[in-house]
């Protein structure tokens, strides 16, 4: 079968429980909203592709499957990561003072050049405001990332935000292409891969 | 969402090891609430990777599962730029296994993962060379046809031989009255090489490597062996067997993604102190951290199970080495080092033990250095000395640079861990195996007891095919869905 895109990033959300990680997935992937969507099992990553400067580019976006509750992601969800997004609510101060400790976790775990950005979600909800954009500006600045405000609800920047980080991610690349060191990886075991029917022992009468 | 713990569960699963962690995803996986626990702060119990840092913290407190540990430094020896402080920076770049493993291509580990879909979570990288020591000198068993044709290790004759015997073994027993194999059964494998009149050096190549035999292996098993070998030929890279990229810690993790995808709660740094028969019900009481969790049942790691004395002894030598050169010649080591296999055999054949050499393709060390993992079955509570036989085969001029050495015990319960409360079950230790096969089993038979009649670990849908209420399904690639789901979405269509 021929392949369909020319790129595929593997992208991760992080954040505390809550702050509308699963949401931002969904707006994003099937551009819909539904708070039920907690209750869905059985869903640890989305695929959308899309077109960046003519090429295609499809993002694999992997949820938490709920393990960040009492902190305890597994260090082979970051595995081959290339992109986080951090994401805190901004009406939940301690949200966004965990960003810290999520980002010292994925310095621990994440390979050390994936590219981080940081969202701060639920911006409809202004009058329940407790961390203002400037804050969350400041600590992106920090961490030398970027930065948006979004709402998965009222679909405010959460495209935007998947483009620019996958845009980066597509820069860093085609960088290291050019540099002529790509990453060299495993075997993923795939259903189809199946023997050569007949290996080279069976009914081998040459030698 | 709030951080409270539920109180009532259909199974709480104590220890992240592997064996728990697959019972964790299968009782998850058909729809019971399961809540997984660990003492630890990190997944995977002694089925865990650690960096450098925390193996050598690991191994300054030892455990009641692992035993008789220390390390050592040989950096002031070298001349190499890895001194300890140059280790230690890169500490993070390391997974050290303390069970390392590797699995057959088409073993039931792979079949496993294949089967549960659970190969979305892992990356394998196949083995480079299967070797063996012939003469004192460390050569490539041919494992593919190419091989045999291209190895300088035997001779034209020895090629024909080779071939002509593992052609024998592939057929034998679809023929079920097999005249010439008869004769053996009951008898050993070893006779049964014998009376084929191949070379020793052939006769090595198999019993060292492909059959992985001693002396006194039956000739069944010793078939089934080299059967299972020629199965797992050409599927994944050119041996039949594949390590786990980033260690093998990573597989018990890629289950507990998925019991935790299908719902299941993770807890780590968390045990549990207390657990009885409750008197009002069926259920077990659990007390854990202040608090008191109700479940129908209850699986454990050995050693994790509160007011249960449990006895440990001497299950595994286990020394791991960091190195800056690799074993073998470069033959052996193409392209910046290979990740090989050789399995060594000491006092006439009755002891064994399996050295794993990876380079920085697996993902588990730094470019430049080499991890040698050394596994054998305890005689003593020395593994040092357990394991010298061996090291001496191997680290003798030229013997690779050898910057960092560790030594330790892995233990299993004495006794056959039957637990004083009904409804609590207990698996097995790590057994000296080189695949998961027992570790399966162990696993797929307390999931049966707990669940009888329910399939272990069916087939998890690709996200794809899952259609959430409220989405447009025919949004999706109908072609891509699974029969039962595109007959529904049809009949949808012509009532519409």
């Amino acid at each position: 079968m021929a392949k369909t895109y020319d790129y595929l990033f593997k992208l991760l959300l992080i954040g505390d429980s809550g702050v509308g990680k699963t949401c931002i997935l969904f707006r994003f992937s099937e551009d819909a909203f539904n708070t039920t969507f907690i209750s869905t099992i059985g869903i640890d990553f989305k695929i959308r592709t899309i077109e960046l400067d003519n090429k295609k580019i499809k993002l694999q976006i992997w949820d938490t499957a709920g393990q960040e509750r009492f902190r305890t992601i597994t260090t082979a969800y970051y595995r081959g990561a290339m992109g986080i997004m951090l994401v805190y609510d901004i009406t939940l101060e301690k949200s966004f003072e965990n960003i810290k400790n999520w980002i010292r976790n994925i310095e621990e775990n994440a390979a050390a050049d994936v590219e981080k950005m940081l969202l701060g979600n639920k911006c409809e909800l202004n009058d329940k405001r407790q961390v203002s954009k400037e804050r969350g500006e400041q600590l992106a600045i920090e961490y030398g990332i970027k930065f948006m405000e979004t709402s998965a609800k009222a679909s405010i920047n959460v495209e935007e935000a998947f483009l620019t980080l996958a845009s980066d991610i597509k820069a860093k690349t085609e960088k290291r292409m050019e540099a002529n060191n790509p990453p060299k990886g495993g075997h993923q075991l795939k259903l189809t891969e199946s023997r050569t029917k007949d290996s080279w022992l069976s009914r081998c009468s040459l030698l | 969402m709030s951080d409270e713990l539920p109180e009532q569960f259909d199974l709480v699963v104590i220890g992240t090891g592997f064996p728990e962690s697959c019972i964790a995803a299968a009782a998850s996986r058909i729809g019971k609430t399961v809540l997984h626990i660990d003492p630890n702060d990190y997944y995977g119990d002694v089925w865990s990777s650690f960096n450098l840092e925390a193996l050598n913290q690991l191994l300054e407190q030892p455990s009641p599962s692992l035993l008789n540990a220390s390390y050592t430094w040989h950096d002031a020896a070298t001349e190499t730029n890895w001194t300890r402080e140059a280790l230690l920076a890169k500490s993070r770049r390391f997974s050290l296994d303390l069970c390392p493993r590797i699995a057959y291509s088409n073993g039931e580990l792979v079949k496993l993962l294949i089967k549960s879909n659970i190969c979305r979570y892992a990356e394998f990288r196949a083995l480079d060379h299967v070797c063996m020591l012939y003469n004192d000198e460390l050569v490539s068993v041919p494992c593919s046809r190419s091989d045999v044709f291209n190895t300088k290790t035997l001779s034209i004759v020895e090629k024909r031989l080779l071939m002509k015997f593992l052609t024998a073994c592939a057929d034998n027993g679809e023929d079920k009255c097999n005249e010439d194999t008869l004769a053996f059964r009951g008898r050993t494998f070893q006779e049964y090489l014998e009376a084929q009149k191949v070379t020793p050096k052939i006769a090595s190549c198999v019993l060292q490597a492909i059959a992985m035999c001693n002396a006194n292996t039956s000739f069944e098993v010793g078939m089934q062996r080299t059967q299972r070998f020629l199965g797992s030929l050409g599927r994944y890279g050119n041996t039949p067997f594949l390590f786990p990229m980033y260690g093998c810690g990573e597989l018990p993790q890629c289950f507990c993604r998925l019991c935790a995808v299908y719902g299941g709660i993770y807890c780590l740094k968390r045990s549990v102190d207390n657990i009885c028969q409750a008197t009002d019900s069926q259920e077990l009481l659990l007390s854990s951290a202040g608090k008191t969790l109700r479940a129908t049942h209850v699986v454990s790691a050995p050693g994790y199970l509160p007011g249960m004395v449990c006895e440990l002894q001497p299950h595994i030598s286990r020394g791991l080495f960091i190195a800056s050169s690799a074993l073998g010649s470069e033959e052996l080591n193409k392209g910046g080092g290979g990740v090989n296999l050789l399995r060594l055999l000491a006092d006439e054949g009755k002891r064994e033990a399996v050295l794993l050499q990876l380079s920085h393709y697996s993902g588990t060390c730094p470019e430049g250095l080499f991890i040698f993992h050394l596994t054998t079955p305890a005689v003593s509570n020395d593994p040092a000395a357990d394991l010298a036989v061996f090291t001496s085969q191997i680290f003798k001029a030229p013997a690779p640079q050898i910057l960092y050495s560790a030594y330790f015990t892995l233990t299993t319960p004495t006794n056959t861990a039957l637990s004083p409360v009904k409804s609590v079950y207990c698996t097995a230790a790590p057994a000296y195996e080189l695949d998961y096969d027992a570790a399966i089993e162990n696993a797929h038979q307390i999931f049966s007891q707990l669940y009888t009649d329910a399939e272990f670990l069916p087939r998890a849908p690709d996200p794809e095919e899952i259609v959430v209420e409220g989405e447009d399904p025919s949004a999706l690639n109908e072609n891509s869905l699974p029969e039962d789901l595109r007959a529904q979405l049809q009949e949808m269509d012509i009532t519409e």
